[in-house]
């Protein structure tokens, strides 16, 4: 496995091998004759199977459930669409959606065009340390959530953490709540998403920004173009695939949003930082309430492909894909 | 593969808007705002290495001079005892060990099944490609919460909630892998190569074991520390999942220390900077191909 290409030597052999099997043509198994044609169908077969057992399966099971009234013990009791029309008029399941709603517009709306800046600094002609500045901005995603959230937890601690110990050197003035007050708390986990993400998504900035030829720079240049121009008339409408691709990423991970929320807040205080994927794991893992849950995730999985669906139309994605 | 650094030997022309203006002023300009993309760079910098920085630094503090006011920027009286305390205290092998078996495991099989997978997707026509393939990427905007509650209950009544199987065989083909191996399939295994093994007598699995795999190395590479990194730190499966103490991984172990210690850092932070390490090592060997494999995809359709 070592040798990238096959070597001179190794197709000497693989010849050898060829003439051999090329004698007797009538002897090779079906198998052998029918390889190429069925070898497509074996080589994404694990995937599929997977896809059955653990996505479809589910999906169905999940819907069925999302009819029953289920605590995990007995048998489910079926109890039709009452679960949906009881989320509907859930205030907490509204506060879970609305505040899935502002972390979704906050990732769109700040850190996606914070994400073009900053890769379009990194675009910069004779930059030196780009791969520094890059890779620096990338680790948050690397490191795992747990400890990213501790890591916040210390440094916006109200009495003595790092952020409140500045400003009050600073300004005379640090006694925010960031964690334990509802405004301060949304505050803080779209700031931890933020820190999270944005190194992320300037990556494919960066590499959709690499691919722009140069020659529609110097041509807009000479067109007597300035660098704004030139940013919204060459480098938007170039970039176009790779944002559409990065909103829909985007659109469908933010809606699904957890590891922020439940690691900094616990969804508190109260329910104010409260997200759709945490109502679902506390109604069904936290109160037993499973039908309940699949209902929520049922919800939450329409919104996600109408919103997705959406986008990739208005966007135009996904009509490359063969 | 799309060079990164092909933008640097070019950087002594002048950028295309220094030929309308008198040189000297656009020098000056030119080196006034390098300082300001600098200064930006550079604070972003200090605003994503900072907290990690921070953290690091506390883990070597005690319990009271973690949140000392005014804050100190390095632990002076420096201690191993949040180290030393964790390791006796808690069973934090363990925790890697299973964790990182885990990943490993889950990191193996995905970068087998997607490259074969993703290979058939790139290589061949075959009848229901077009339907089959868009099956397989529509099960990317299919939300974890959807699936949860029942994948768990599957999962409980087969007994299935070891680790070894419960964290790795539901996810071990990742749609997104195909996807990205498909991408790199096509960009970097020539036809004539596949054919040329062909009319060598090559069986179409041998093709896959000894043309194709060797070519996919780079991508191979992105693919397998994507897996590893997902699988090393995901939190919520687990947490939902597996019961038994003995079979936590590293994220719940840190969950469960950190309770413990009634939401004390001192503990939590030493766990904290060990569990990042196997991360850190794995990324920074790997980050080349990391960023370039992820971004492959989006950047050709």
């Amino acid at each position: 496995m070592t040798h990238p290409v096959a070597t001179p030597a190794r197709t000497q052999r693989r010849t050898a091998r060829a003439a051999n099997k090329a004698k007797d043509p009538a002897e090779r198994s079906w198998w052998s004759r029918h390889q190429r044609s069925l070898a497509p169908y074996v080589f994404i077969s694990p995937f599929y199977l997977l896809y059955g057992l653990f996505l479809l399966v589910p999906v169905v099971v999940g819907l069925y459930l999302s009819c029953t009234e289920w605590a995990g013990l007995g048998t489910p009791r079926w109890v039709g669409l009452r679960n949906y029309r009881d989320l509907l008029t859930d205030p907490s399941f509204w506060t879970a959606v609305s505040n899935t709603a502002l972390y979704v517009v906050f990732t769109l709306c700040v850190v996606v065009p914070a994400a073009l800046l900053i890769a379009q600094a990194l675009n910069t002609r004779g930059l030196r340390g780009r791969d520094l500045f890059r890779m620096t901005y990338f680790m948050p995603v690397v490191i795992s959530p747990i400890v990213i959230t501790l890591v916040f937890g210390l440094i916006f601690d109200k009495d003595y953490g790092l952020i409140n110990a500045t400003l009050r050197a600073v300004f005379g003035f640090g006694g925010v709540d960031w964690l334990g007050e509802p405004a301060w708390a949304r505050v803080t986990v779209v700031i931890l998403v933020l820190w999270r993400w944005t190194g992320y998504l300037t990556i494919f900035f960066l590499a959709g920004l690499q691919n722009v030829p140069r020659e529609l720079y110097e041509a807009a240049a000479i067109d007597g173009a300035g660098p704004v121009r030139r940013f919204w008339d060459v480098t938007l409408p170039a970039l176009r695939p790779v944002t559409a691709f990065i909103a829909v990423t985007v659109l469908v991970n933010t809606a699904q949003i957890f590891d922020e929320p439940f690691l900094l807040t616990q969804g508190g205080p109260g329910e104010s930082t409260l997200s759709v994927a945490m109502f679902v794991f506390r109604a069904g893992f936290q109160r037993q309430q499973l039908g309940y849950a699949s209902a929520a995730g049922v919800l939450l999985f329409v919104a996600v492909f109408v919103l997705g669906q959406l986008a990739m139309r208005a966007l135009g994605v996904g009509r490359s894909a063969r | 593969m799309t060079s990164v650094t092909a933008p640097d030997t070019v950087s002594t022309s002048p950028s295309p808007s220094a030929h309308a203006r008198p040189p000297h002023r656009a020098e000056r300009g030119r080196v006034a705002s390098r300082a300001l993309l600098y200064a930006f760079l550079i604070a972003l910098l200090a605003g994503f290495a900072l907290p990690l920085l921070w953290a690091l630094s506390a883990s070597f503090k005690s319990r009271g001079d973690i949140f000392s006011y005014p804050p100190q920027p390095l632990p002076l009286s420096g201690t191993l005892a949040n180290y030393r305390g964790l390791l006796d205290g808690y069973p934090f092998w363990t925790w890697l060990l299973t964790s990182t078996v885990v990943a490993l495991i889950s990191t193996v099989a995905a970068v087998g099944l997607c490259s074969l997978a993703g290979f058939a997707f790139a290589k061949y026509r075959f009848r229901g490609q077009h339907v089959l393939f868009n099956v397989m990427f529509s099960s990317l905007a299919v939300p974890f919460a959807v699936i949860v509650v029942p994948l768990f209950i599957m999962v409980a009544k087969a007994h299935l909630t070891t680790p070894y199987f419960a964290l790795v065989v539901p996810w071990v083909a990742p749609a997104f892998g195909i996807f990205m191996m498909r991408q790199f399939v096509e960009q970097s295994v020539p036809d004539a190569l596949l054919d040329a093994a062909r009319v060598d007598g090559c069986t179409e699995f041998g093709l896959f074991r000894r043309v194709v795999f060797p070519l996919l190395r780079p991508a191979l590479g992105a693919l397998g520390v994507w897996s590893f990194l997902t699988s090393y730190n995901s939190l919520l499966w687990p947490l939902i999942v597996v019961s038994d103490p003995g079979d936590y991984t590293l994220p719940m172990g840190l969950q469960v220390v950190f309770g413990a210690t009634g939401r004390q850092y001192d503990l939590v932070l030493a766990g904290s900077v060990l569990a990042v390490v196997p991360s850190l090592l794995v990324f920074y060997v790997l980050r080349k191909q990391l960023l370039e494999g992820l971004t492959a995809g989006a950047v050709k359709s």
